[in-house]
């Protein structure tokens, strides 16, 4: 029991102890917040990845393969799995705004798509967008244009948008031309400001692109004189934003059948090569892909299975190729999160290595305290107590500064990461004064606390006088502060305009917002390594203090 | 350990040999030093500073182990305990009382006197002896005239009512031998006699005390004085 009453005693009143809590509070935060940021990264691909994903692919290179709808209907009766949708995958040149640019094509049937991905959800503009577009507009450019919008404003407020996708007309029904869905960042005009949104001045929805492919035979062929480059012209009818820098620079949507048809792999007749007569058979439509939803209640495994025996038994009654099936891990985006579940681990380790400076710090510490306590020990032994329970002192107070400096770390950890976008948004904005109140105010500090600390060496009474050092030179700086910035407009201007932080520039970046989220087993696991790192810190002081020789320590004052 | 009668010494020690070594130098500081204590009995041994006389306080309480010899309390050969042994009879049996009181400075005065009591029990039996402690830890500082100081720390407490308090922490678990280590080293001539008082109080009420001094006058309050000289106790 006397263990219990010094730990807690010399917790309460010994001031050097703090500086290893401090230690202990700011590695715990420091982990934990590199690791939720991290995790927050993670996650935030993973469902991006997922939105347009499928669980399941079944791949054929890009010369494709027939019978995909007898194929699609096998795996729809499997019980493993909820949805199954064609595309057509392939390459493809893209004019856009007198810009050309290489892109991934995928003709998808949007209806079908949408059960087996969240494609809608990934649909960029929506009605509300464009109705606040319109009142921008109007803003802009007065009632001239007051008029013109007023149709198409009474078509979004009665329509939505990304319900339409590859069939909207345009709001005055005006489009001719087959409908396109590009990634946001395909578009050369599409700009972001400072906050990451992208700017309505440059819709480019309803603009007119043009898309060139080269159609391959089922042999894989492209050099055949009768292949002559397809070249198509589309209107954009929405863009979409998956949040993956590589999909929305990269891919474009197109009408399944259109893409189907420029890449000569619709439904034809068979024609002799050299006389070009019908020779009474059919070449059957190809896809290239399919992708199937699995149901709830099934591991991705389990899907899996369950579609590669459908797709073999396929397979041996048509003449398909081979045919790949792969979950979606496996497919392109394996390996992206894999690099980026590689440096949360590696991150993860740095830190904690880092974090050994903590365990540094605690022995140090400890064997400062252990020192100093050199008399309490020898009166403890002097009264009885083991050298055990001398060692278990100096280890419970390690662990109960483990605890608290674990729990208050998780605390600041918490607060920063909930308001991870908050704290960044007011260091590139609102920096500026505060800064100048701030360095006011750490000077108060400082200076508060050597003339209270010489005043209370002074005087005996170290405490009390910090205190009030502290406080009343904090005021006066900051009282100091506000009256220079009040008198000097010249100074206010300034720090505006240098001071400032960008840590994170969603123009650069390609997420919005930082991700961050507190995983609980991660946060117990770092917490209670934390606990773990400040007991063994104190293990080596402990071990010496239970060695201390009480009769050395006693003898003198 | 049995309980002796009041005619046998309750303490007993035998050529004790202590040396210290100091470089390549050995200071032989006990040369076979050996004492009865009776029950009851203040035994003052007086010596010059540096004559040994807080070494053999030590090795009286097992505080320290000498290099031969033996000390008996109650029959028992107190260095043949081992480990755990030793410290119940530290904790059980023998009160120190030091000459810079040695109080913890984290700890008010009631929770100096009471560690001491807790050093004797377990988590679990302390909160059953929790309340006696307690109350003997309260009438023991009232009767040192502390009363009104049970909460104060030791830097609010002058040297004289420091040492009470240390006389209290010695006294709580009613230990067989009190042991005070030039008591009144550290204080003037009024607190110091004040400090005697209160050992002559205890000491009537039966407690056995052996102390050590070089203060002829200090000594002069026991029931028997030796003299440690050149490492060996002759009468005083």
């Amino acid at each position: 029991m006397y263990k219990i009453l010094l730990i807690l005693r010399y917790f309460q009143r010994r001031l050097v102890a703090l500086f290893a809590l401090l230690a202990v509070t700011l590695c715990t935060a420091m982990v934990i917040i590199v690791i939720s940021v991290m995790g927050g990264f993670l996650d935030f691909m993973t469902k991006t990845a997922k939105n347009l994903s499928g669980d399941v692919v079944v791949q054929r290179d890009l010369t494709g393969f027939p019978h995909y709808e007898q194929l699609i209907s096998g795996i729809r009766e499997l019980p493993e799995v909820s949805g199954a949708a064609a595309i057509v995958r392939g390459f493809g040149l893209i004019k856009m705004h007198d810009a050309v640019r290489g892109v991934y094509l995928s003709g998808i049937r949007a209806d079908e798509y949408n059960t087996v991905t969240n494609y809608r959800k990934a649909l960029h503009w929506t009605s509300e967008l464009y109705l606040d577009y319109f009142d921008q507009l109007e803003k802009h450019y007065g009632e001239s244009m007051a008029e013109s919008l007023s149709r198409q404003r009474h078509w979004f407020e009665q329509h939505d948008l990304v319900a339409q996708s590859m069939k909207f007309r345009g709001p005055l029904g005006e489009r001719v031309r087959p409908g396109i869905v590009p990634g946001i960042a395909v578009s050369p005009v599409n700009t972001r400001n400072k906050k990451g949104e992208y700017e309505l001045w440059h819709l480019s929805t309803g603009s007119q692109v043009a898309v060139t492919v080269l159609p391959i035979t089922m042999q894989g062929d492209v050099s055949s004189a009768n292949i002559r480059p397809a070249v198509e012209e589309f209107m954009v009818v929405n863009e979409f934003k998956s949040g993956f820098m590589e999909l929305d620079r990269d891919f474009v949507y197109l009408p399944f059948d259109v893409l189907q048809r420029m890449l000569d792999m619709g439904e034809k007749r068979d024609a002799d090569p050299e006389t070009g007569e019908y020779t009474g058979d059919v070449i059957p439509a190809r896809t290239t892909e399919i992708v199937v939803r699995g149901s709830d209640g099934y591991s991705l495994t389990q899907i899996e299975q369950a579609v590669d025996t459908c797709v073999q038994r396929f397979a041996e009654r048509h003449d398909t190729g081979t045919l790949l099936v792969k979950n979606w891990l496996e497919d392109r985006w394996g390996t992206i999160l894999a690099a980026v579940q590689k440096e949360k681990i590696m991150m993860a380790f740095l830190f904690g290595v880092i974090s050994l400076v903590a365990v540094v710090m605690v022995a140090v510490i400890f064997y400062m305290i252990v020192m100093e306590k050199t008399r309490d020990i020898g009166v403890l032994r002097g009264l009885g107590a083991s050298r055990t329970g001398i060692a278990c002192i100096f280890l419970g107070y390690s662990l109960l500064v483990g605890i608290v400096g674990a729990s208050v770390g998780l605390a600041l950890a918490a607060l920063v990461v909930v308001n991870l976008n908050e704290i960044q948004d007011w260091l590139a904005n609102d920096l500026d004064v505060s800064a100048f109140y701030m360095a006011a105010g750490l000077m108060g500090i400082i200076l508060g606390g050597v003339i209270g600390g010489l005043t209370g060496l002074a005087t005996g009474r170290l405490r009390k006088w910090i205190l009030i050092g502290i406080t009343a030179m904090v005021t006066i700086t900051l009282c100091t502060a506000f009256m220079v910035l009040k008198q000097n407009v010249d100074l206010a201007e300034w720090l505006n305009e240098h001071i400032r932080f960008q840590m994170w520039d969603p123009r650069i970046y390609y997420f919005d917002r930082i991700p961050g989220r507190l995983d609980t087993v991660e946060v117990t696991v770092i917490m209670v390594s934390a606990v773990v790192a400040s007991v063994m810190g104190a293990m080596i002081p402990a071990w010496l203090a239970a060695r201390t020789d009480p009769v050395g320590s006693l003898r003198y004052e | 350990m049995a309980k002796s009668d009041n005619n046998s010494p309750i303490l007993v020690a035998r050529n004790l040999h202590k040396t210290y070594r100091m470089g390549d130098v050995d200071l032989h500081i006990l040369r076979g030093v050996g004492l009865k204590v009776p029950q009851g009995e203040w035994l003052a041994i007086l010596g010059a500073s540096g004559s040994g006389k807080s070494t053999l306080l030590h090795l009286l309480g097992a505080l320290d182990r000498p290099d031969r010899g033996d000390v008996q309390f109650d029959s028992t050969d107190v260095f043949a305990l081992r480990g755990g042994g030793l410290d119940r009879y530290r904790s059980a049996h023998v009160g120190f009382v030091f000459q810079f009181y040695h109080l913890i400075p984290e700890l008010t005065a009631l929770d100096n006197v009471l560690i001491a009591a807790m050093t004797r029990s377990s988590v679990f039996g302390w909160f059953a002896r929790r309340a006696a402690a307690r109350g003997r830890a309260v009438e023991l500082l009232t009767q040192l005239g502390l009363g009104e100081r049970l909460r104060h720390r030791p830097s609010r407490l002058s040297g004289g009512e420091r040492q009470r308090v240390a006389i209290g922490r010695a006294l709580i678990n009613r230990p067989a031998l009190l042991l005070a280590d030039e008591p009144t080293g550290n204080l003037d001539a009024k607190t110091g006699g004040q400090i005697l008082d209160v050992l002559t109080y205890f000491h009537q009420a039966g407690q056995t005390i052996v102390m050590v001094t070089h203060d002829s006058r200090v000594a002069a309050r026991a029931d028997r004085q030796l003299v440690l000289d050149n490492g060996a106790l002759v009468p005083g």
